[in-house]
């Protein structure tokens, strides 16, 4: 009698959110869903019902093998890269005798709260093949073989803007790297060092695992960042060129639904890429998992 | 205390109901008062039905405007013109940057505008989308009309080509579904003070076009850029010379029976020979293929390439931008392989239309007739800037109007010929975009890692796609 009062009353608690979470995004995303078996244009009229040949359709589409493969390259890279600088300028930062500790936090922070587009104009000015920093530096130390059109080589393209992904992110997981350092004792420092760690062997012995549930949060929000942020970097720097070596999974679909107007293929596009994102959040759930005790 | 529980739990179901009921009445609410403003849903109110013309039985028009390079005050005039030559009626405008992505849920909600007009390139793909469900009315009707200044049919005021154009006949069937509203001429553009002080001719010929390549090193500049990442500026070339090497039959070949056999032709090696000929013989800018529209053309105009691919719009458009001293802008249109031609050009029509949804077909005629009398082209030069796709607009309003913006044209009207072309809608569940694809491979070819011949097999793929799902 008492658990069923109280799990009335639990209910009776989450109502109000349950209502709002099925209407925008319950409804929403199962829409999605639905809409990804038809063949339409987004305007109501001539839907006709396809089944999964979308989807059949999608495995032979070049382009969007290209972009999957492109946005998987991403994911891999970059949270990768970020998470390792993170870690790196947060035990820094938080163990190192630095004077100048507060600038370099406000530094490494200041990329998180710039839009992503005005990042995105700022980057391609940066690899602007004629008047860009990047070749000019190269240039100038006489290294003028290696200028390139970094932007519009089908080799580099992807490097530079997973370096824009990395630059951008990096910050923000440090200071949550930063917070996690401050919550670990300072004993296990002290009792490490008088049986004799060094300090690379302290930051893995004792910084990581104490850290661990957070890093395992932060790979999850990194692998959901670039894929949404690379859409607008790619948008902004490349529009997905050259010939589509730049192409992501969501400017791709993007595409499709508002250039080409084919939204029922847009929508297995968006479909595919939940799939995809969700099974890589579980492996590196799975792969990461340890027994805390 | 049980049964109390219940009852409270019971409540809460209905107020979530309730909740749900009043949340979709008040979208339905939010959605009609954007669709008409609030001022104008109490005229509704003030009219009486003894004071309208009687001539029209729904004296309310809903026109959703783009506001872009040619901003709104055309709109707000044509407007308040409108209402005074037709007493009682009234016109509800809406105009935004973005009104495509704000109409698009009111044409989903059967609440469409009456009139839209929406630029050529505008990136909703709402008027790209009402023609591929066949959801625009047949104009054919108002350009078979007399025209409101009473000076003769309107189709005989139209340029010429225009109606007949894929901008307006989207399914070549000789009806007219979209009414050509400005127009625009593209071409290849130069630095006039630069090829008066080295003596340089515009070409009208590719040959003449290629053999500038050692004036070009000469003055050390490159001789041509383009809008690399966006690549389908090079429209501007290559549908002039597939239209001056093939005509107009292969023109359509290619822009509307999707044939993929074009590609196997002649013509279209030779076209996409252009640009390979522009790669392997580095007559290309350094880095183009990475640079965005206004990249590419600030380093044109900083004087280091010699052309530039673009429309009549370009002086507006890069009014701040740094330049070259002494800079003008000057309009070569697109050369020929024959050199018995002069130079063309492309010419695109922006487009304003009815869609089936629209609640008062017959008022929204009426205003498009409107928009074609002498007054509107005039106040669409004063207010827009911009020239209507009427015989003689450019005059009209040449004050209105940038000099190279007047001069190219004139250079139209003068006798250099300006091709009409797009591509047209591919059919429903066709999964490619032909136009895309086509321009997506120039970076290759630019970079010298695909020549015109295995671009061409590219194409033939792509067509052939298209081409299986047409009946």
């Amino acid at each position: 009698m008492e658990k069923k009062q109280r799990s009335g009353f639990i209910l009776f608690c989450i109502m109000p959110t349950l209502v709002i979470f099925s209407i925008f995004v319950v409804y929403p995303v199962s829409m999605v869903f639905y809409k990804s078996l038809f063949q339409s244009s987004g305007f109501g009229g001539n839907e006709i019902f396809v089944g999964f040949e979308n989807f059949i359709y999608l495995f032979s589409d070049k382009t969007f093998l290209i972009s999957l493969k492109n946005t998987g390259f991403l994911m891999l890279v970059v949270p990768v890269i970020s998470l390792t600088l993170a870690l790196i300028f947060a035990s820094v930062l938080s163990f190192g005798q630095l004077r100048e500790k507060a600038v370099y936090r406000t530094i490494f922070f200041f990329p998180s709260i710039l839009s992503f587009v005005v990042i995105g104009i700022l980057w391609s000015f940066i690899y602007h093949p004629n008047m860009g920093i990047v070749n000019d530096l190269l240039t100038f130390m006489g290294l003028e073989e290696f200028t390139m059109t970094w932007l519009g080589e089908r080799s580099t393209v992807l490097w530079a803007i997973a370096l824009v992904l990395v630059w951008q992110s990096t910050g923000y997981y440090m200071v949550m790297y930063l917070a996690g350092m401050d919550g670990v004792p300072k004993e296990l420092y002290e009792a490490a060092s008088i049986d004799g760690a060094n300090s690379f062997v302290q930051f893995t012995k004792i910084t990581i695992p104490m850290l661990w549930e957070i890093i395992r949060v932060t790979i999850i929000f990194s692998i959901n960042g670039v894929l949404n942020i690379s859409f607008v970097i790619v948008t902004v720097m490349t529009a997905g060129g050259p010939n589509n070596a730049s192409e992501v999974a969501l400017t791709y679909m993007y595409e499709q639904a508002f250039n080409n107007a084919n939204f029922g293929y847009a929508m297995a596009i968006a479909v595919v890429v939940f799939s995809f994102s969700i099974i890589l959040a579980l492996i590196s759930n799975r792969l990461t998992e340890r027994d805390i005790q | 205390m049980n049964s109390f529980l219940k009852k409270f739990f019971m409540l809460m179901v209905l107020f979530s109901l309730l909740f749900i009921v009043a949340c979709s009445n008040t979208t339905q609410e939010t959605q009609q008062e954007t669709d008409n403003e609030p001022e104008s849903s109490e005229d509704e109110d003030s009219q009486e039905p003894e004071e309208d013309t009687a001539e029209f039985e729904n004296m309310e028009l809903d026109v959703a405007a783009f506001e872009g390079g040619y901003g709104s005050a055309f709109w707000d005039a044509l407007k308040s013109k409108f209402e005074e030559a037709y007493p009682g009626v009234t016109v509800n405008l809406e105009s935004n940057p973005n009104i495509g992505d704000m109409i698009r849920p009111q044409i989903v909600g059967g609440n469409a505008p009456d009139v839209i007009y929406l630029n050529q390139t505008d990136q909703s793909g709402v008027t790209q989308g009402l023609i591929k469900d066949q959801a625009l009315v047949d104009i054919t009707d108002i350009f078979e009309s007399e025209s409101i200044d009473g000076d003769g049919l309107i189709k005989d005021k139209i340029l010429p080509g225009a109606l007949e154009s894929i901008f307006m006949s989207p399914y070549g069937d000789g009806k007219v579904y979209l009414a050509p509203y400005n127009y625009t001429i593209m071409g290849l553009w130069y630095n006039n003070t630069l090829f008066e002080e080295e003596g340089i001719e515009a070409p009208t010929t590719w040959d003449e076009f290629y053999a500038l390549q050692d004036k070009a090193e000469e003055l050390d500049r490159s001789l041509f850029t383009y809008q690399g990442t966006n690549p389908g500026y090079l429209e501007e070339i290559l549908i002039p010379a597939v239209y001056n090497l093939g005509g107009q039959e292969a023109l359509d070949q290619m822009l509307i029976d999707y044939d993929p056999e074009f590609w196997n032709s002649e013509t279209a090696l030779e076209a996409l020979g252009i640009f390979e000929k522009i790669a392997n013989e580095g007559m290309l800018m350094d880095g183009t293929v990475a640079l965005n529209h206004t990249q590419s053309q600030t380093e044109f105009m900083q004087g280091n390439s010699m052309f530039v691919p673009n429309g009549n719009w370009f002086e507006g458009e890069m009014a701040e931008a740094p330049r070259e001293d002494g800079f003008i802008f000057g309009f070569a249109g697109v050369p020929t392989f024959d050199s018995s031609e002069d130079s063309m050009a492309l010419a695109s029509f922006e487009q304003v239309y009815i869609p089936k949804s629209s609640d008062n077909i017959e008022l929204a005629k009426e205003f498009l007739k409107f928009m074609y009398t002498e007054e509107a082209v005039k106040l669409n030069g004063e207010h827009a800037e911009g020239v209507m796709a009427v015989q003689g607009a450019a005059d009209l309003v040449q004050d209105h109007i940038t000099e190279s913006s007047y001069e190219s044209f004139k250079a139209v009207e003068e006798g250099m010929y300006a091709v009409s072309g797009n591509f047209g809608p591919v059919p429903e569940g066709v999964n490619i975009e032909p136009r895309s694809i086509l321009f997506d491979q120039v970076a290759d070819v630019m970079n010298g890692d695909m020549s015109a011949e295995e671009w061409a097999a590219i194409m033939y793929d792509a067509y052939e796609e298209v081409q299986s799902k047409m009946e």
